[in-house]
């Protein structure tokens, strides 16, 4: 086959893509532009002006924020860890670090559920030492969303932050070692730097993830709305088509913001890598 | 006075030996590289000093002092890698800066001797840039001024020259060797380049699995291998294996099959009870057949069995009654395949060797 028919494959994919997912975008971000008289941001407006909205907002926001935080401390560690084994010993460790996804997240939110609710393993242990007096409200919380999604994007963090550390030469670490570093200082001046690429990605991943998942919030949540549950909310509960395609243009906007200041952060950090 | 020592070390990977009760002493400001075919363990002994690598048995003295267990980073030795490995997220001042920073010099301190440093390396004006921007020439003058700047009491090279083109490998050598001259560091030098060795080593130790053959002064070492091993290393291309050798007054007589060979006495060979002869294509004599006034001393009749034309001389391979010799000859016309000739061994031009 001629390689400039190889294109030709693409078709299919870009053709399914248009159909189900640009078109229908760009139709759901036309329609909270327009009124009963034409053009107008009046839907925005109205919506900024709502506290209910904007606390959501900002929980949803703040939610994301500490899961990407947790992520990041607890897979850094555990990632550089995994880079360094050797070859068959790493490809077990990734194994169990992704195995976590390969249940779905429901049974995972329920798992949750039974440990940190108010009759849960947790709070039966911390009575029973008597380390508290009665239950702590961890069940229905922000806290139990940022479990639940720590849980979830953790796994997602390290593959692709051991992939990053990987390809650090070791060299760069002989080299700074044999310059007087400490292994601490080799950690923080060498291998942090040098895995800034992947901590943005990660990061990316982790908060977009955070930021419009579903299914966790919806378990662990409870009462406490994120944006996506309260978008599902107003789309099929209140039929409320308008309010629901502007919150859906909202979370579109936020996610390419998040990503465009993640990456001028990355570009500050390492101006040249 | 040796500067450090290595004392009857032992390493080894996966349970087999790589260097087995290895010596090795260097005195201060000396310059030694370590010479040998890949794999014989010239790098496994370089990072045994920097401290990369433990050794399972034996010591590492500097100073007089056991070094044997103090880390890599107490060491104060400083390292060039083949590869460069510059930090690819720090400017070029950065880079250097780097050991400085850790031993908590002032600000004022760092930008004067990283300048100082740049100047030695000639590389004023580059110190804002990203080792990415620079030349495999101009990133291996930044990771010497990186490990020179910290000053360091021992510096080691692993190959540092080898992923450079031929032109700037002899500009670099030479720099390399004016620096650690003029500073007067202990220096100790990987290649697998005989040349490059032998153009800047005080002293050089041919290695042979996990062994020094000889550690001697560059010329000595061309002139008077001491092992088959180490002559044929350095161009010795024939061997003969005497059947018996006399060392009478100032001759050593020699023979093989019958054959037999008188060299010159050099005050070198005494201490050597060697019986394999050694000599270079260079230095063998071949002439016509039929020559009129033909020394018949060291001599053997021989018929030419391959020729090659070398550019500059034709090499040509010899058939005799003890074996095949290869023999250069700078010379318009070559001799014939086929051809009958003489050959002839110098009385001054073979060595000994066990
Ligand atoms: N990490 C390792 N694990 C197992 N064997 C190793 C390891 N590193 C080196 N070796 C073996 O040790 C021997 C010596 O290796 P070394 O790197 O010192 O050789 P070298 O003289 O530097 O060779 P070259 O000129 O190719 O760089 C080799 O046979 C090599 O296969
Ligand atoms: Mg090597």
């Amino acid at each position: 086959m001629k390689k400039r028919y190889l294109y030709l494959l693409l078709l299919p994919g870009l053709l399914f893509l248009t159909v189900f997912m640009i078109i229908p975008i760009f139709l759901t971000i036309g329609t909270t532009f327009i009124n009963d008289h034409g053009f107008s941001i009046q839907g925005y407006l109205d919506f900024f002006k709502d506290r209910y909205f904007v606390e959501i907002l900002l929980t949803t926001l703040r939610v994301s924020l500490f899961t990407t935080i947790l992520c990041i401390l607890l897979g850094f560690p555990a990632a550089y860890y995994i880079s360094k084994l050797k070859q068959r010993k790493k490809a077990i460790m990734l194994l169990l670090t992704i195995f976590p996804l390969l249940t779905s997240p429901v049974v995972r939110s329920f798992s949750w559920m039974v440990i940190i609710g108010k009759n849960g393993v947790v709070n039966k242990v911390l009575l029973s030492i008597g380390l508290i007096e009665k239950p702590l409200d961890i069940l229905y919380t922000p806290t139990a969303i940022i479990i639940g999604l720590v849980h979830l994007f953790l796994p997602l963090i390290i593959v692709t932050l051991v992939g990053v550390m990987e390809n650090i030469e070791t060299d760069l670490l002989k080299a700074a070692e044999s310059l007087g570093a400490s292994r601490l200082a080799v950690f923080s001046k060498v291998v942090i730097p040098l895995s800034v690429p992947g901590l943005v990605i990660g990061s990316i991943l982790v908060f977009v993830g955070s930021f419009t998942a579903y299914t966790t919030p919806a378990l662990l949540g409870g009462k406490q709305r994120v944006i996506s549950t309260f978008l599902y909310q107003n789309a099929i509960t209140l039929n409320e088509w308008q309010v629901a395609s502007i919150v859906a243009t909202i979370m579109i906007a936020v996610t390419v913001l998040i990503i465009s200041i993640m990456n001028g952060l990355a570009k500050k950090l390492n101006p040249k890598g | 006075m040796a500067l450090f020592t290595l004392q009857d070390i032992s390493v080894a990977y996966n349970k087999q030996n790589i260097l087995k009760d290895f010596n090795l002493e260097i005195e201060k400001g000396k310059l030694v590289s370590l010479l040998g075919p890949s794999g014989c363990g010239k790098t496994t002994t370089l990072r045994l000093i920097a401290g990369f690598l433990k050794a399972n048995e034996g010591k590492f003295l500097f100073k007089d002092k056991d070094y044997t267990k103090v880390p890599v980073n107490k060491r104060n030795f400083g390292f060039v890698f083949q590869n460069y490995a510059l930090f690819p997220h720090l400017s070029i001042f950065d880079n250097i800066a780097f050991g400085l920073r850790l031993r908590k010099n002032s600000k004022a301190e760092i930008e004067k001797k990283v300048m100082n440093v740049l100047e030695i390396v000639n590389l004023k004006g580059f110190e804002k840039r990203y080792p990415q921007e620079l030349s495999g020439g101009q990133k291996q003058r930044v990771a010497i001024a990186r490990a020179l700047v910290i000053e360091p009491d021992i510096l080691l090279f692993d190959e540092p020259l080898s992923n450079l083109d031929a032109n700037l490998r002899v500009n670099m050598r030479v720099e390399i060797r004016r620096i650690q001259q003029e500073l007067g560091i202990t220096t100790v030098y990987v290649s697998h380049d005989q040349e490059e060795c032998f153009s800047i080593s005080d002293q050089v130790a041919i290695m042979n699995k996990g062994v020094i053959e000889q550690l001697s002064d560059p010329a000595t070492i061309y002139k008077y291998p001491e092992t088959k091993f180490v002559a044929d290393f350095i161009g010795f291309k024939n061997f003969i294996d005497f059947d018996e050798r006399t060392d009478t007054g100032g001759k050593i007589e020699l023979s093989k099959s019958g054959y037999s060979f008188v060299l010159d006495k050099d005050a070198r060979m005494f201490n050597h009870a060697g019986k394999i002869g050694a000599i270079r294509p260079d230095d063998l004599l071949i002439r016509e057949k039929g020559d009129a006034g033909a020394v018949q001393e060291n001599s053997l009749s021989g018929r030419v069995k391959v020729s090659t034309y070398l550019g500059r001389s034709y090499q040509y391979v010899v058939e005799t009654p003890i074996g095949d010799f290869i023999v250069n000859k700078e010379m318009t016309e070559s001799y014939r395949m086929g051809q009958e000739i003489i050959l002839e061994i110098p009385r001054n031009q073979m060595v000994l060797v066990d």
